[in-house]
């Protein structure tokens, strides 16, 4: 029978290449995010494709955790909301209510997944970062969350 | 001195008659209680007779004070001045004089009890204290039955002590204490029960689950700590002077162990405020006992000399009486200032003190539950340390049952222990420090309240951080050392050779420079506080959506089931789980029974018939004859 | 066996539609008498957002709401638990926080164009939801579209149950705190999506499907890698389920947990992995006349181990289906196809794809080349029902597993 922890650790899921975001940040990143990042996320109308994109992100492939990268369980401990897609009317109220959970200081990013819709859009939100269209792959969300812990990196 | 005594005795007496201008009445019992702290202080000097009248022959009435009646003085006194004071602002809520007469005369009962040496003064004490506590509770109003259980249990109690000095007065031809040393083992037994009665120890607590959560709060506080202080007292009295029996103080340890853990048991599971403290005194008596238990087997266990264990162990039942005493009258006039301001009765309810009522009253609720749920450096840490201590070490004792069942206590008492911290957890999260969902109490006089409360709380601590002081006043300089950097006498210890050590001085001055450098950090930081609301999945939490109290014992209801009796009630729109606590089973029972028994006696005697009537009179008369023959 | 899967409500040129799975296939009926026969039909009917809405009262009774941003279900949505501790009394879920009303913006579009928002439905199902709309839009145009785009419908439906079904798995065993096993199945989930991207060029398998065609046909080499992929996720899956079946720890929790019986599942009008837990067959294999049939999988317990087990045993067969007919695949390309078809410029039409989770299926009215009526129905508001029963009466602890074990998505329920 194959132990599958060992089998894990010797065929080394993890992949090491380059992780490139499709957009640059818009603002300074704090320093105190440096190889520790925090992240709480957020759907608030998504068509869940990013909700499974989340989900690959959290997979061996991408061992995010080797970044110093983890998800929480609570706005509270987290350095950046990542808001997946665009809020629906009844998602906004909530959405608002999460922003203000943030500790300081915090960043927010936003992956709109359907950007020609044009009934539904974002709020004014706080320190908004990083504005990802459509379905980013999990390498490029990754990208883009290395470029606020790890700015300066090489080729892995 | 004695004129303090005579003086105590004057001003209940004065407070019972001037019981017409209620405040009065109360400011001449704290004046009562004033005189009886100072004459138990006094005393602590050396033993004192006061009175001494001889009926006949063996009998004779004497009153004394000694060591033990001197500090269970100061431990009653201290409770009765802040039950007085703080009732002088209560009575504006409560004008009732059966209530002022009720209360001072049962402290008068008790000041009576302290000082007796001799069966028949005490049985007087005793008996003043029962009725007239039951006169307090009839203020309720319409719940006489229910304070018929709690006078039924009195007089069982009354009973129990009246047989006991008859049987020795049979063998000794004397009522006197000192008699006691050649008392018999029937005597023994019914003495102790008649004193474990007055304890509510399991299962003769069946009157507490009915009237507790109707009567005035300073009535529920004095039934609570002093009157439950002097079944105490009586099993402190009696248990150093009388002959050694193995079985029966393996009993007492078994019965107090069973009782620590139902009375935790329950106390996690009762929705009513004042409900969780009594069952909290079940618990803490329960321990007292079974520390009076290990004691007794201690003292005179045949082919060992145990005398170090002895006096731990009684130091222990000593140090619960003093915290319990301490801090369930803080607990209760808290719980009933808050209660109050509030109007309610369910824990569920009265949410939010500290916001909603006062920061004092709930001060007061989570310094008094922290004490009983162990917080060191309070004074309940240092008796729960104790009374484990104590049990851990039944493995000195030569014998495989005392090892066997001291185990059995042992896992009893650390099961109580934890449940009450668990019902304490409960307590103080809802009530003190639960949300107030933006209500406002009602205003009432509130200003000697706050400054019992603020009284008993420094006291509390104090008790816990002076812990070698209090240890010194209780008379056992011999338990205190100094090891290991700690300078003698601030460690207690509960063996010799060295068992085990605490010292909450220690800890307390630990804590405080833990508690001052994150402070400090924080206010030279100065960093800018934000305040949000808690998080709840992104929406505020509306009225039906916060965690009820009930709920947070359901977990222990469930999984404990079978000592629960845990029902679930659903219907299509509504759910409950109901608890059942088996053990007042008896007392249920017996109440059904005296009712039918009852019923039928007025069916017969009281059906109009003279003659029937006459021929009961004279029955009960023979009866008590023949009993009084058989008795002398 | 026909099950009721949507109600259409009547207007003011036509009665009420009932929209009917017959033997695996859509069925427009148009005699309302027919509604007394499906128990399910007053819900659907209504298809009310808040599910299961009636609060309970009693001593320390309190609505546990989880949601609607929480880190566990991550979709917006929101439980109310209804419990006295540890019990839930009653689940209701509540879908409005997620409805983005696309039926709504489907209306006054070209059937071109609300593909792409059925695509976006529930994008995890966006190739069942693509097929369904696009079988119902060339219904209501009398479009046929040709051999090889059918073909590659089938086949990629099985890709998209590859995907979704390990994605579930691995939800599923996190959530019965299975971690090393979770971490497997979710390298193989990024696997699956890899090779969907490898066949349609999209992670989601989104627009490659088209009316009456198809889009993007892959390479000879993307073939061979995506045949190589799936044989590799088959073999390794296996491993790991035997794996899994060993351990006590992970089948105790599943068992006998979350059970709904034959009945309660037809009274829903369940269809997918939760009907076929309990021993009934929904005839997934109904559309795949042009290819080899796919064997139906049933178990009969109704638990959410029997839901794992249908799961699991489907994803080895449609990885070997894969396998299989992509070896053949190249073959499969546009001949005399729908670019020469006139189609119509109205009708109305419905279709209906078996996705991962159950029957998608789509009405359409479609008036001068514009879509006048549309309806989605999907097997996650069904499947939300289910979940609100068969957690009724569990303890908490239950909660992550039975509900992961139904598979069903607050977007496609919501809409």
């Amino acid at each position: 029978m194959q132990w599958w922890p060992f089998y894990g650790l010797k065929r080394q899921l993890a992949e090491s290449r380059e992780f490139a975001s499709p957009v640059p940040p818009m603002r300074a990143v704090p320093r105190i995010f440096r190889h520790s990042l925090f992240i709480y996320v957020i759907d608030v109308g998504s068509s869940n494709a990013l909700n499974f994109e989340i989900s690959a992100l959290e997979s061996p492939q991408y061992s995010i955790h080797r970044y110093g990268i983890y998800l929480t369980d609570s706005p509270r401990h987290a350095d950046i909301l990542l808001v997946l897609g665009k809020p629906t009317a009844a998602m906004l109220p909530p959405l608002l209510e999460t922003v203000s959970q943030l500790p300081e200081p915090f960043c927010i990013a936003t992956i709109d997944d359907c950007p020609e819709d044009r009934e539904r859009s974002y709020p004014d939100l706080p320190n908004h970062i990083c504005a990802l269209e459509g379905i980013p792959s999990p390498a490029q969300i990754l990208g883009m969350l290395l470029d606020l812990s790890t700015p300066k990196r090489k080729t892995r | 001195m004695i004129l303090f005594y005579w003086l105590s005795l004057l001003c209940f007496a004065g407070g019972a008659l001037a019981c017409f201008r209620i405040k009065w009445s109360y400011i001449l019992g704290c004046a009562g209680s004033a005189f009886a702290l100072a004459c138990g202080i006094r005393a602590l000097a050396g033993p004192v007779p006061i009175f001494h009248y001889s009926l006949a022959t063996g009998i004779t009435l004497s009153l004394g004070i000694d060591h033990l009646s001197a500090l269970f003085m100061i431990l009653a006194a201290i409770s009765w001045i802040a039950l007085s004071v703080y009732s002088i602002d209560y009575s504006a809520l409560y004008p009732h004089r059966k209530l002022t007469l009720g209360i001072n005369l049962c402290l008068l009962g008790m000041q009576l009890i302290l000082v007796a040496r001799d069966g028949i003064t005490l049985l007087i004490g005793w008996e003043i204290m029962t009725v007239f506590a039951f006169l307090m509770m009839l203020t309720a109003g319409k719940f006489f039955e229910r304070a018929y259980r709690f006078l039924a249990f009195g007089e069982l109690s009354t009973a129990c002590l009246l047989l006991g000095f008859a049987a020795l007065y049979k063998i000794t031809g004397s009522l006197s204490f000192d008699a006691l040393k050649s008392a018999g083992a029937g005597a023994l037994v019914l003495l102790s029960l008649g004193f474990i009665i007055k304890m509510d120890i399991v299962p003769f607590h069946g009157w507490m689950r009915g009237i507790y959560g109707e009567i005035p709060d300073n009535c529920a506080a004095l039934l609570s700590a002093p009157v439950t202080l002097m079944g105490v007292y009586g099993m402190e009295r009696i248990m150093p002077l009388v002959p050694a029996n193995v079985t029966w103080n393996i009993v007492l340890i078994l019965l107090g162990a069973f009782s620590a853990f139902w009375g935790g048991l329950q106390a996690v599971a009762v929705g009513k405020v004042r409900l969780l403290p009594a069952y909290s005194t079940v618990e803490n008596n329960g321990m007292i006992l079974s520390a009076i238990g290990f004691y007794a087997l201690a003292r005179s266990f045949p082919g060992t000399n145990l005398s170090y264990l002895a006096d731990f162990a009684l130091a222990a039942s000593l140090v619960i009486a003093l915290s319990h005493t301490f801090a369930k009258t803080l607990l209760f006039l808290s719980l009933g200032h808050a209660k109050e301001a509030y109007n309610v009765q369910q824990i569920e309810e009265a949410r939010g003190i500290w916001s909603g009522v006062g920061r004092i009253p709930a001060l007061g609720i989570v310094v008094s539950a922290l004490s009983f749920s162990a917080f060191p450096p309070l004074i309940g840490y240092a008796g729960e340390w104790m009374i484990l201590e104590t049990i851990f070490q039944s493995y000195r004792f030569p014998s495989a049952a005392v090892a066997f069942f001291g185990a059995l206590a042992g896992v009893l008492t650390a099961l109580a222990i934890g449940l009450i911290g668990f019902a304490m957890i409960k307590l103080i999260g809802y009530t003190a420090l639960g949300y107030d969902h933006g209500r406002k109490s009602r205003h009432i006089p509130n200003g000697l309240m706050h400054g019992v409360e603020i009284a008993l709380i420094l006291l509390l601590g104090g008790c816990g951080v002076g812990l070698p002081l209090v240890i010194f006043t209780l008379g056992y300089r011999g338990l205190l050392t100094g090891l290991l950097g700690v300078p003698a006498p601030l460690l207690l210890a509960s063996g010799q050779p060295i068992f085990g050590v605490i010292s909450p001085t220690f800890i307390a001055i630990i804590m405080i420079v833990l508690l001052l450098i994150p402070i400090w950090i924080f206010l030279r930081g100065r960093r800018r506080v934000r305040a949000v609301r808690s998080w709840n999945g992104g929406l505020r939490l509306t009225e039906n959506e916060f965690f009820s109290a009930p709920a947070y014992s359901e977990i222990l209801e469930h999984v404990l089931r079978s000592l629960y009796r845990t029902r679930e009630i659903n219907t299509a729109a509504r759910s409950s789980v109901e608890v059942e606590d088996i053990m007042i089973r008896p007392t249920r029972a017996l109440t059904r029974l005296v009712r039918k028994i009852g019923e039928g006696e007025a069916l017969i005697l009281m059906n109009g018939k003279i003659s029937a009537y006459v021929t009961y009179i004279l029955f009960l008369f023979v009866l008590a004859f023949v009993i009084g023959m058989i008795v002398m | 066996m026909k099950l009721l899967i949507g109600v259409i409500p009547p207007n003011e040129e036509r009665a009420e539609r009932l929209f009917v799975l017959e033997e695996g296939k859509a069925v427009l009926l148009k005699n309302v008498d027919d509604a007394r026969v499906y128990p399910n039909y007053a819900l659907l009917r209504d298809r009310p957002a808040r599910i299961n809405d009636r609060p309970v009262s009693g001593s320390g009774v309190f609505d546990f709401r989880y949601g609607p941003v929480t880190a566990g279900i991550r979709e917006a949505g929101c439980f109310h638990l209804y419990t006295y501790g540890e019990k839930i009394l009653r689940a209701g879920i509540d879908l409005s926080w997620k409805a983005r009303g696309i039926e709504a913006a489907m209306l006054a579009r070209t059937p071109d164009a609300a593909l792409r928002l059925a695509e976006t439905v529930c994008s995890n199902f966006a190739f069942s939801h693509s097929v369904a709309f696009s079988r119902a839009a060339e219904s209501a145009l009398g479009l046929v579209p040709d051999l090889a785009a059918r073909k590659w419908r089938i086949l990629l439906l099985e890709a998209e149950r590859v995907t979704n079904h390990l994605y579930q798995l691995s939800r599923l065993s996190a959530a019965a705190a299975q971690k090393v096993l979770a971490a497997h199945l979710s390298a193989l989930f990024e696997d699956a999506l890899r090779l969907n991207a490898c066949l349609g060029g999209s992670r989601y398998l989104m627009g490659i499907n088209r009316l009456g065609a198809w889009e993007r046909y892959p390479s000879a080499a993307d073939s061979h890698t995506a045949i190589e992929g799936y044989i590799l996720i088959a073999r390794k899956f296996r491993q790991l389920y035997e794996h899994s079946l060993a351990n006590y720890n992970y089948l105790d929790r599943l068992h006998a947990a979350g059970v709904l019986t034959p009945r309660q599942v037809e009274d829903f009008g369940l269809t997918g992995p939760t009907l076929r837990a309990c021993g009934l067959d929904d005839q997934l294999n109904s559309g795949t006349e042009h290819l080899v049939n796919l064997p139906v999988i049933t178990h009969n317990e109704g638990d959410a181990l029997a839901r794992m087990e249908i799961r699991a045993e489907e994803l080895v067969n449609s990885c070997q289906y894969l396998a299989d007919h992509l070896t053949t695949a190249n073959t499969w390309r546009q001949g005399s196809g729908a670019e020469q078809q006139q189609p119509a410029t109205e009708g109305e039409g419905c279709g209906v794809a078996h996705s991962p989770s159950g029957a998608v299926g789509y009405y359409l009215n479609i008036r001068d080349g514009l879509i006048r009526e549309a309806a989605i129905f999907t097997p996650s508001y069904a499947g939300m029902h289910a979940v609100s029963t068969a957690l009724e009466d569990l303890i908490f602890t239950d909660f992550p597993f039975v509900f992961d074990s139904f598979g069903v998505h607050f977007a496609d329920a919501a809409r």
